[in-house]
């Protein structure tokens, strides 16, 4: 905690529309991606994230501020004490808010997510269409993930035939 | 060895060699009826149940994220996002949910096969059936058959797969076909288990051929005769392996650990027979033992060893031999316990440590930190090796101690005096900073050891007493019994004291979380947590 309050090292960030964001470098590296470009020591000045503009970075990166552990270096403590089950609980209720946005922002966040290598906000945000996936119809679920239908009739029979345990 | 019988619709053995009509002749010698065999079969059950890992996929929606609706707006692109992150997506599935995936859109086609399959069966089972079987349960018809389709269908990797549904008596044929598919397709994650009864059940040695195992998770097995194993069977990749309600000889088990270089944790739930571990491992760092009879725990060479946890259901063993727990080159242990003095027999290096031992430089284990002790504060003999025991252990900062309720006549008071006889203990005096006491049962025994303690332990920052329940129902004044303590002439002028109720009625313990202990590897493996509300 002490060094994160003293000196904590400051990272800049920059999407492709031009906006900068200035973030502590242990947030930035809730990204596996950021993270390999810091200790490979490419990230001297700004890092530029391609493919995400600023509204979904700046949600990327409020993300990884709640995200980010406050333990310390070891981490190995917080786990069996009472009081961090309480702050995973809190962090649970914040994720449900967070996630509530419209396809097309959960689509862009996802794709962050991806590029980002962020994993809580990977799972996070695929769990929505995991949870549409599961226990709906095919027709359900096309219609959700507004994804349109390419098979002849007969393909889509072969396909059902190859797995029919799954359509039982 | 025993051989199961082969007899349909005769009762099942509880454990292999005993039949059911004796386990319950075996009960009421001891005062229970019948029906207790069906309760400790189902706690059985339970703990096997719960030492395994839960499968990556889950068929319940996460509570949290029940209420977050789909806010409307914007075209859905999901189906053009990377092939990779739709992979996951897939891989997160239920098997079934996931190959349905594949009749979507041609998009999605390929991808629930060429992303690693994750199958569990109880998804394949209604909610609320994912325990597994018991006694005279019958299985789910057709859900072999689904498996079998399952793993047929899909080209592999197999990231993860849980078998805990079936029972493999009546799919002998299946279970060695499922097994050469495993292997063939390189199956990660195995959690394969029997269904309970019949036990004895030999597992297929083709088992050794699934080399690219990391987690393996056997329970109700007789595992595989190693002497008919190839000796370049291996497991490169092992590192964790959990074996409960198994049956092994011990050179199975050798072989089990010599054949995996970098395992890492090792857990042993409910062991059919006595357990004799010698373990001679470079990558081991967690062994947990629980509920099972243990008859040699012999820490041969263990350079990465941290934990030697070992946990009983609390009934104390039945047998008059004392188990060996050996402590050879385990420089890194930090963490060892319960140690019961009564029925171990603790031996550090090549001495053994007893009452009157004369202790030196080669009979300490300065790295062990953490200690958790069983005593029975009424017998004075188990209570004389404890001085030594911890002596042996001169840089303990964290002391449990379980305080077992006697199963004969007591055997005299033990006060003061008796804990300050002999040299000084050196973990008390220099190095102590935590001591719980689990299960105060309000005795004058109990209470001088804790005086001894607050009066010896300098640098004690925390005393927590934890009052058993059954002291707290036998309405006696809990404060006036504390008093002498409260009152003692503290060494430490800094120390909290904290006094909890315990939430478990007499004869419970605190369930020890398996998955626990070996996932978050947490600071104190022994502090479960179950006290909450303070009394004093």
């Amino acid at each position: 905690m002490a060094t994160r309050e003293a000196g904590k090292k400051m990272i800049m960030l920059k999407s492709p529309d031009g906006m900068e964001f200035e973030v502590e470098e242990a947030v930035a590296m809730e990204s596996q991606t950021i993270r390999k470009m810091i200790e490979d020591d490419c990230a001297d000045t700004a890092i530029l994230i391609p493919n995400i503009n600023s509204k979904i970075l700046s949600r990327v990166i409020e993300y990884c501020n709640k995200h980010v552990p406050t333990t310390g270096a070891t981490g190995a403590a917080a786990s069996d004490t009472v009081a961090p089950a309480a702050l995973a609980e809190d962090l649970k209720i914040w994720d449900a808010e967070f996630i509530k946005v419209n396809r097309a922002t959960r689509f862009n966040l996802i794709q962050a997510a991806s590029y980002l290598n962020i994993k809580g906000l990977l799972d996070l945000t695929s769990q929505t269409t995991i949870d549409t996936i599961s226990d709906n119809s095919l027709e359900e679920i096309r219609s959700f993930l507004s994804t349109k239908n390419d098979y002849l009739p007969e393909e889509e029979q072969t396909i059902r035939r190859e797995n029919q345990w799954a359509f039982q | 060895m025993p051989t199961r019988d082969p007899r349909r619709g005769s009762p099942p053995e509880p454990f292999i060699g005993v039949s059911m009509e004796h386990a319950e002749d075996l009960l009421q010698g001891h005062g229970f009826g019948p029906e207790m065999l069906g309760v400790g079969l189902d706690m059985m059950r339970t703990v096997v149940h719960r030492s395994l890992p839960k499968p990556p996929v889950s068929t319940a929606v996460p509570l949290s994220l029940a209420g977050a609706a789909w806010v409307p707006g914007g075209a859905d692109r999901i189906s053009a996002l990377p092939e990779q992150v739709l992979q996951d997506i897939i891989s997160r599935l239920p098997a079934a949910d996931a190959a349905r995936t594949s009749a979507l859109a041609s998009r999605w086609r390929p991808l629930w096969r060429s992303a690693p399959l994750v199958v569990a069966d109880t998804h394949f089972l209604p909610n609320g059936r994912q325990i597994a079987l018991g006694v005279g349960e019958e299985e789910s018809p057709g859900l072999a058959d689904l498996v079998t389709r399952v793993l047929a269908a899909h080209p592999g990797p197999f990231r993860c797969v849980h078998l805990t549904r079936t029972a493999m008596d009546a799919h002998r044929g299946e279970i060695a076909r499922w097994l050469d598919v495993l292997a063939a397709k390189g199956v990660q994650e195995l959690a394969f288990i029997n269904r309970p009864w019949p036990l004895d059940i030999r597992l297929p040695a083709t088992l050794f051929r699934c080399a690219p195992l990391t987690r393996l998770f056997l329970s109700a097995w007789r595992l595989p005769d190693t002497a008919a194993v190839p000796r370049s069977a291996a497991f490169p990749n092992l590192r964790e392996l959990g074996l409960s309600l198994v049956a092994m000889e011990d050179r199975d088990l050798a072989f089990l650990l010599d054949r995996s270089p970098v395992l890492e944790i090792l857990t042993i739930v409910a062991a059919q027979g006595g357990v004799r571990l010698r373990l001679i491992s470079h990558s081991v760092r967690c062994v947990q033992l629980c509920y099972s009879i243990l008859e040699d725990i012999l820490v041969v060479d263990a350079p990465r060893l941290e934990r030697l946890l070992q946990w009983t259901w609390g009934l104390g063993s039945n047998s008059d031999k004392c188990c060996r727990v050996k402590i050879g080159h385990a420089p890194n242990l930090r963490a060892i316990g319960y140690l019961q003095p009564g029925e171990h027999d603790l031996e550090i290096g090549n001495t053994a440590i007893k009452a009157g031992t004369k202790l030196s430089t080669s009979t300490l284990v300065p790295s062990v930190q953490n200690l958790a002790l069983e005593l029975t504060f009424q017998v004075r003999n188990d209570l004389k090796k404890v001085h030594n025991f911890l002596r042996c252990f001169p840089n303990i900062e964290t002391l449990h101690i379980r305080s077992e309720k006697a199963r004969g006549e007591s055997t005299g008071k033990v006060g003061l005096k008796f804990w300050l006889e002999g040299s000084p203990i050196a973990c008390i005096r220099q190095h102590l900073k935590k001591i719980i006491f689990h299960d105060f049962r309000g005795s004058t025994n109990e209470t001088a050891f804790l005086k001894f303690i607050a009066e010896n332990a300098r640098v004690l920052e925390n005393m927590v007493i934890v009052v058993s329940d059954w002291l707290l129902s036998s309405g006696v004044d809990v404060r006036a019994i504390l008093k002498h303590l409260t009152c003692a002439k503290w060494a430490s002028g800094a120390c909290k004291f904290q006094v909890f109720k315990s939430i478990l009625r007499e004869g419970e313990r605190p369930v020890y979380g398996v998955r626990l202990a070996s996932e978050v590897l947490p600071s104190d493996p022994f502090d479960k947590i179950y006290y909450r509300e303070p009394l004093l």
